[in-house]
């Protein structure tokens, strides 16, 4: 009797389990990992931190105050203030949310790009491919940091937008052929050949059958590109070329750094952004490889 | 191999025209005048630049230009610094020796690192120190390379006082002597690390990996079964497999040396060309803007060509298409 109950029970979890989609079973094996759920939270609780701002701050990041400049952490700054006397704990959750939009706006850019190009390309082969495909090994050949630099040296005038265009314009090329590559295997499925043969346009083939099964690679990309445009836009911020001084960014924060009597005698003033960009990029890349673990069907995690 | 070097050689120098527009395009863009360096950026009379732009030939047509200047680079006329009041190549030749010197000390270091750290935790998968060679990499490759160099002389320079934290060489040192070198190997050292880092941690994941999957293959298992001793196996028979792969991404690492030699010369205002061209951007001295620009995509490229020719080496299947 009792073996009946267990082989019916049995049953119903394979039937369970079967029923699983991928995305589901990815779902599962992501939250159980601990490393990449702990830094997921830091990442969330680093992004709402950030967009509360003019909520929790404790002082206008942009108040300069001649009296208390240079200060060291005390109770009403905590985290001290830099050399125009501003707090460093608001400029610190302004510049989050300046570093982390700027973040999130270039991956979305590049990754649309990315996909485009290396989806078409992809998906058309033959001359569109190797057209495609010759101009992002051209666009790659060029040293990507020194071109962002003399480019948004040339629009410095023009702004964060143009910071955003310069960045995500060179920073596509990686993202388009991971695609480009993944579109080619997956095009070699039936159901790519049964969705042509009953008339669906190539636009609707890649959007509808292509993507979703490209779209794990994309995710993982996407992750990852999240901490290059952060660094990106925090190294280009840092050398004086990102975002315009004055404005609260994680880089201009660093930049007081680079005068050698900041680093050596005034810690409070560079060690908290070098720890939130340094803990943000590492999360991202826990998050990525936990995600990236979580779609290998081989992994048993 | 011959056949294949001369096509990918020949392939690159269509590549090598295009570079070539798009910095022209560039130089267009810039403030000042990019292609000779003869105006001066604080005279800013209307009529002094008119005269002179006309007396340079900027007003002329945008291929008559391009044609000039494309001329002028294949006689090694890069035009004038402004600011340095010298011909842009001799103001990149001063500094040249140093970008050089930070590179290979650099690439040195990364493949030494790598090589040990990556051969550790390779053979001791799972244990105390694999983790802790692995939390390092994470660390490694997450910590932006300007963070990590301000750590750097933090702590090392300031709080230790190992290592200078500016400049490529100590005060007072004549040229030529023992301790000029040393000064130098010292002021490099420190830049050099933080440079090598992300390819360090990149390398050592690499090698470890490779080491892994390999141990597990059947000629490992052949050499066991024969009983050769472990020590040899792994020296021998697994590494010289696994350390393949690793010497081919020696190109693309000229790549990202150069982005990251800009950041960390910068950062420890080390005199080399990548702390040339920060400066002369500040200081809108174009020509040398324009000048370094074309040869760090240059040596890219060539730092590409290195790396597929190395690969042709390698594995021979891509040499025939």
């Amino acid at each position: 009797m009792s073996a009946t109950v267990e082989n019916r029970r049995s049953e119903e979890m394979i039937k369970k389990a079967k029923k699983q989609s991928p995305w589901a079973i990815a779902r599962r094996k992501l939250f159980s990992n601990k490393l990449a759920m702990i830094s997921l939270g830091f990442l969330v609780l680093v992004t709402i931190l950030a967009y509360l701002a003019p909520v929790i701050a404790p002082f206008d990041p942009y108040r300069v105050d001649i009296m208390n400049r240079n200060a060291s952490p005390s109770a009403d700054h905590w985290l001290g203030t830099d050399n125009s006397g501003r707090d460093i704990l608001s400029l610190l959750i302004y510049g989050g949310r300046t570093s982390l939009t700027i973040g999130f706006i270039c991956m979305f850019a590049v990754v649309i790009i990315g996909t485009t190009i290396g989806s078409i390309a992809g998906f058309y082969g033959g001359l569109v491919d190797s057209l495609l495909m010759r101009f992002t090994d051209f666009v790659m050949n060029f040293p990507y940091l020194v071109f962002v630099i003399v480019l948004a040296s040339i629009f410095r005038e023009a702004g964060i937008w143009a910071l955003i265009l310069v960045i995500s314009s060179l920073g596509w090329t990686g993202a388009a052929r991971v695609v480009r590559s993944k579109t080619m295997s997956e095009k070699e499925n039936e159901y790519v050949m049964a969705a042509i043969s009953i008339g669906g346009t190539p636009f609707k083939v890649i959007r509808k059958h292509l993507l979703p099964n490209v779209m794990t690679t994309i995710i993982v990309q996407a992750t990852l590109l999240l901490a290059v445009m952060i660094v990106a836009e925090t190294a280009l911020s840092f050398l004086g070329f990102g975002v315009p001084a004055g404005t609260p960014s994680w880089g201009n924060m660093m930049s007081e750094a680079r005068q050698p009597h900041v680093i050596r005698t005034m810690w409070w003033v560079w060690v908290p952004p070098a720890m939130a960009i340094t803990l943000t990029i590492l999360a991202i890349n826990f998050i990525g490889e936990g995600i990236k673990d979580a779609f290998n069907p081989k992994s048993t995690r | 191999m011959l056949l294949y070097t001369l096509r990918r050689i020949v392939i690159m120098i269509p590549i090598l025209i295009m570079i070539s527009i798009v910095v022209f395009a560039l130089a267009l863009a810039m403030p000042g005048d990019a292609l000779s360096g003869q105006i001066d950026p604080s005279n800013t009379k209307p009529e002094y630049i008119e005269e002179m732009r006309e007396q340079l030939g900027l007003n002329d047509p945008v291929h008559v230009q391009y044609g000039r200047w494309a001329a002028g680079i294949l006689q090694w006329d890069f035009g004038r610094s402004f600011v340095h009041r010298m011909d842009v190549t001799e103001a990149i030749g001063q500094r040249l020796p140093n970008t050089i010197l930070l590179s290979v000390l650099s690439l040195l270091l990364t493949y030494v690192l790598a090589f040990f750290m990556g051969r550790y935790a390779g053979r001791h998968p799972y244990t105390i120190g694999d983790y802790g060679i692995q939390g390092l990499n994470y660390l490694m490759l997450a910590i932006p390379s300007f963070v990590a160099a301000i750590f750097a002389i933090f702590f090392f320079s300031f709080q230790l006082g190992w290592f200078p934290a500016t400049g490529s060489i100590g005060s007072g040192v004549t040229p030529g002597t023992m301790e000029y070198y040393l000064s130098k190997l010292k002021h490099a050292a420190l830049p050099a690390i933080v440079l090598g880092m992300l390819t360090t941690a990149s390398y050592t994941q690499f090698l470890r990996n490779d080491i892994i999957e390999n141990a597990q293959k059947d000629y490992v298992r052949t050499a066991r079964a024969k009983g050769t001793p472990e020590n040899k196996i792994y020296n021998k028979h697994i590494l010289r497999n696994s350390i393949i792969p690793i010497v081919t991404l020696f190109g693309f690492d000229i790549g990202s040396i150069i982005g990251g030699a800009v950041i960390i010369e910068t950062v420890f205002t080390y005199p080399g060309i990548g702390e040339l061209l920060i400066t002369s951007i500040g200081r809108r001295d174009s020509a040398v803007v324009i000048a370094i620009t074309l040869m760090l995509s240059v040596a890219t490229l060539v730092g590409n060509l290195i790396a597929d020719l190395l690969y042709g080496v390698i594995d021979p299947r891509i040499r025939v298409e």
